[in-house]
């Protein structure tokens, strides 16, 4: 990183007399600011995605001797949170028996305090050698200058896209999808049936049949959609995928006020209009609501098929069902990635160590022993995954799945869309004006790129 | 600082300090040097872990450092203003601090009066179990948020809520107090109130209890009616007390923060984001050159605010 370029002046008055005030006066700093500054207009410089963009080969200089496990020795430290934290260990064991010289140290971080705690330890150089990341935090991360790009030795192909593209910033990648999510819509059957509807929704007509059948078939609310606030746009920007939207264009820049977002804030807003959808967040979980048969359906990830079933709904009652198809049929992925630190000891070894994670049969074992969902396609054919029809469909899902943009400044711009389609949900905005303010909003936030 | 301290200039201060005149002398330089010494652990302790880093912030406040940034801090562009101008023309600001003004003028004279009229209930009326009253009302002050939002959710939820649930009875369809857009600031205007009381009937309290009784008793002899003693004597004599729960009640109340993060997230449609909270989401989007400007336009207006209170609750002479 680039060297202090500012110098700061300490001015004494000679030797204080009096009082505390003299002194206070005497701490002040007078700051020479002239020699302060960006190297450059852009930083672009101390920025790795732009340095990285220009040279290819120093990202491929590491990949040659780096990824050959064979020669990788001594111990890593790896972090991971929640539940993953917790039972890595078991992963590590596995690891360590294939390869003896290196001992994998676990430590298990909180969600809550992941995000700082990494930012602390890139800023003060105390890194450990692996992490799991978030994959809304990959642009953050890799811009801060904290991730080493992936060996090329890596097979991009072997993961799902959509995964994939979380973890390239600024057109390098820095790490690879270590579990993925995405959102399916969960129905009921039953009163689907009831109301006249027997498949599952292929596109944005059938899916408000849908919601109108279970209405008529005595269910209070046809779906619940978030209406707004923190992660809305998990949600929502499906639609503005299948109706044929991009976040950004070839050049970077965002085109969210395209008539694509109109036309799915205009969808999404339908629900509210006609009441089909609770007009605020219930304080009854959706998982009870949709047992007892008050909401018909919802959109959300895998993790709600234990949900579901530990709230007693009956397995014949309910399933999921792919998102319907416009100009495409997209959802959202989600899930986390696994990264190797700029300034890690031992990248070699942590390059080998999320290798052995993202072997097939790996992925597999993680699945079993978390739940969390292959980011690797290939595991997916083990009977584990392939034989239930409710995971199936998820995979099959993923195949169309797009993530957030990797950019540093995502977090401000996802709580912008969460504004507006709260906006047009609950307040008064129109879907034009919302997205005409996502536009403006995004342009005056930047990608931080 | 370097005073070499010889035999000579000793004595002479030993003889300034034996002959010294009864108004203060200017202190030698020796005598500063001690004193500092004495006060260094703490100078020390203050210049590096509060003035230091206050003084960071000041000047991070002029700069346009962002998270990305913080590998080379001293890589940023000065900006002037520009940060603080971004605050005044930012409309998320500007209801932040719409909000945390109603909060402060509305949520204060309501937690000071429930305060007193608690204290005042203590100290006349309620003698059986007074203690366990005191403990009553001051029980909220002292609990974790986080608890009282776990029991202020149960009574305030749109559809399960207690509140709802008894208006049911008496056939009102009640609103979802933190839902919809006009009840969720007032809700938790009610709820820091409730919170907040015990601490300013404890304080209450003890300057009632500092009122002479003589004076009550003069003023009955004298045919003082219904509310005169209370208006003629407990309010001109409490008025330093006043003055002081309403200074550290208004500090507390400007940086409202915490119900809103546990009960509403900001929301809906930012009806409840206070400017503590918009700061707080500024500093996690990583816009630490403006979050900072946030903060000091905070302090500032907390450091007027408090000001104007001396002025008006000033003792009278």
């Amino acid at each position: 990183m680039a060297p202090a370029k500012c110098s700061f002046v300490t001015t004494h008055r000679s030797a204080p007399k009096r009082s505390l005030r003299v002194f206070a006066v005497g701490v002040s700093l007078a700051l020479v600011v002239a020699a302060c500054g960006r190297d450059d207009e852009e930083g672009a410089d101390d920025a790795p995605g732009a340095s990285a963009d220009t040279s290819d080969d120093g990202a491929a200089d590491t990949s040659g001797d780096d990824t050959s496990a064979g020669a990788a020795e001594g111990s890593i430290d790896v972090w991971a949170m929640g539940t993953e934290g917790e039972k890595l260990g078991v992963l590590a064991d596995g690891f360590m028996a294939e390869f003896p010289d290196i001992k994998v140290n676990v430590t298990a971080v909180p969600w809550d305090a992941a995000h700082d705690r990494i930012v602390n330890s890139i800023a003060g150089g105390e890194v450990p050698d692996v992490s799991m990341i978030g994959t809304t935090w990959m642009g953050e991360f890799a811009t801060l200058g904290g991730l080493e790009p992936t060996p090329e030795g890596i097979d991009s192909s072997q993961f799902f896209e959509g995964s994939w593209e979380t973890t390239e910033v600024g057109g390098v990648s820095y790490g690879v999808p270590w579990y993925v999510e995405t959102r399916l819509i969960y129905y009921r059957t039953d009163l689907a049936e009831q109301g006249g509807f027997n498949q599952a929704p292929a596109n944005w007509d059938e899916f408000t049949q849908l919601v109108q059948a279970q209405v008529d078939a005595g269910a209070e609310f046809g779906v619940s959609l978030q209406p707004g606030g923190v992660g809305a746009w998990q949600t929502f920007m499906p639609f503005f995928w299948q109706a044929g939207g991009e976040m950004l264009d070839e050049s970077g820049a965002f085109t969210l006020d395209s008539e694509a977002c109109v036309e799915a804030l205009t969808f999404y807003d339908s629900f509210f209009e006609e009441g089909l959808t609770p007009p605020a967040v219930s304080d009854v979980p959706v998982e009870g609501s949709f047992t007892n048969g008050d909401v018909g359906s919802f959109i959300s990830g895998p993790w709600m098929i234990g949900v579901v079933t530990d709230a007693g709904a009956d397995p014949a009652t309910w399933t999921v069902a792919h998102q319907p198809t416009e100009e495409a049929g997209t959802s959202f992925i989600g899930g986390s990635n696994l990264a190797v630190f700029e300034q890690a000891d031992n990248k070699a070894a942590g390059w080998a160590f999320i290798e052995y994670l993202s072997r097939p049969e790996v992925q597999v074992e993680w699945y079993e022993t978390v739940s969390d969902l292959p980011a690797v396609r290939s595991a997916w054919d083990d009977p584990a995954l392939a034989d239930d029809a409710l995971l199936a469909a998820f995979g099959e899902q993923l195949e169309d799945a797009k993530s957030a943009p990797a950019i540093p400044t995502w977090e401000e711009i996802a709580a912008v869309i969460d504004d507006q389609i709260e906006g047009v949900t609950v307040g008064n905005t129109t879907p034009e004006d919302g997205c005409t303010t996502m536009q403006q909003e995004a342009e005056s936030i930047g990608t931080g790129l | 600082m370097t005073a070499a301290v010889t035999a000579e200039n000793l004595s002479e201060s030993i003889k300034e300090e034996v002959e010294a005149p009864p108004r203060r002398s200017r202190p030698t330089r020796k005598q500063n040097l001690v004193g500092w010494s004495f006060a260094l652990p703490f100078v020390g302790l203050f210049v590096v872990f509060m003035a230091g880093p206050i003084l960071v912030s000041l000047i991070t406040s002029f700069t346009d450092l962002r998270s990305t940034d913080i590998r080379s801090p001293f890589g940023v562009n000065f900006v002037g203003f520009d940060n603080y101008g971004d605050v005044f023309s930012d409309p998320k600001f500007r209801k932040a601090a719409v909000n945390t003004a109603i909060f402060v003028f509305v949520g204060v004279p309501l937690t000071m009066s429930l305060g007193l009229l608690a204290a005042v209930g203590l100290n006349q009326g309620i003698v059986k179990f007074r203690s366990v009253f005191r403990l009553g009302f001051y029980l909220p002050a002292i609990t974790s948020i986080v608890a009282i939002a776990v029991v202020w959710r149960l009574l305030l939820g749109a559809d399960t809520g207690l509140i709802n649930g008894l208006l049911d009875v008496v056939g009102i369809d009640g609103p979802g107090w933190l839902n919809d857009t006009q009840f969720a600031l007032p809700s938790l205007i009610v709820m820091a109130a409730w919170k907040n009381l015990g601490f300013s009937m404890i304080v209450f309290l003890a300057g009632l209890q500092s009122i002479p009784v003589d004076l009550y008793e003069a003023a009955a002899v004298d045919g003082a009616k219904r509310w005169q003693p209370f208006r003629y004597i407990t309010l001109p004599l409490l008025r330093p007390t006043i003055l002081f729960v309403a200074v550290i009640t208004s500090i507390g109340y400007l940086q409202f923060f915490e119900e809103p993060f546990v009960m509403t997230q900001g929301g809906p449609l930012d009806s409840t984001l206070s400017v503590s909270y918009h700061a707080y989401n500024q500093f996690s989007f990583g816009n630490y050159g403006y979050t900072a400007a946030v903060s000091y336009v905070l302090f500032v207006a907390i450091a007027v605010f408090t000001f104007i209170q001396f002025r008006l609750l000033r003792p009278k002479t």
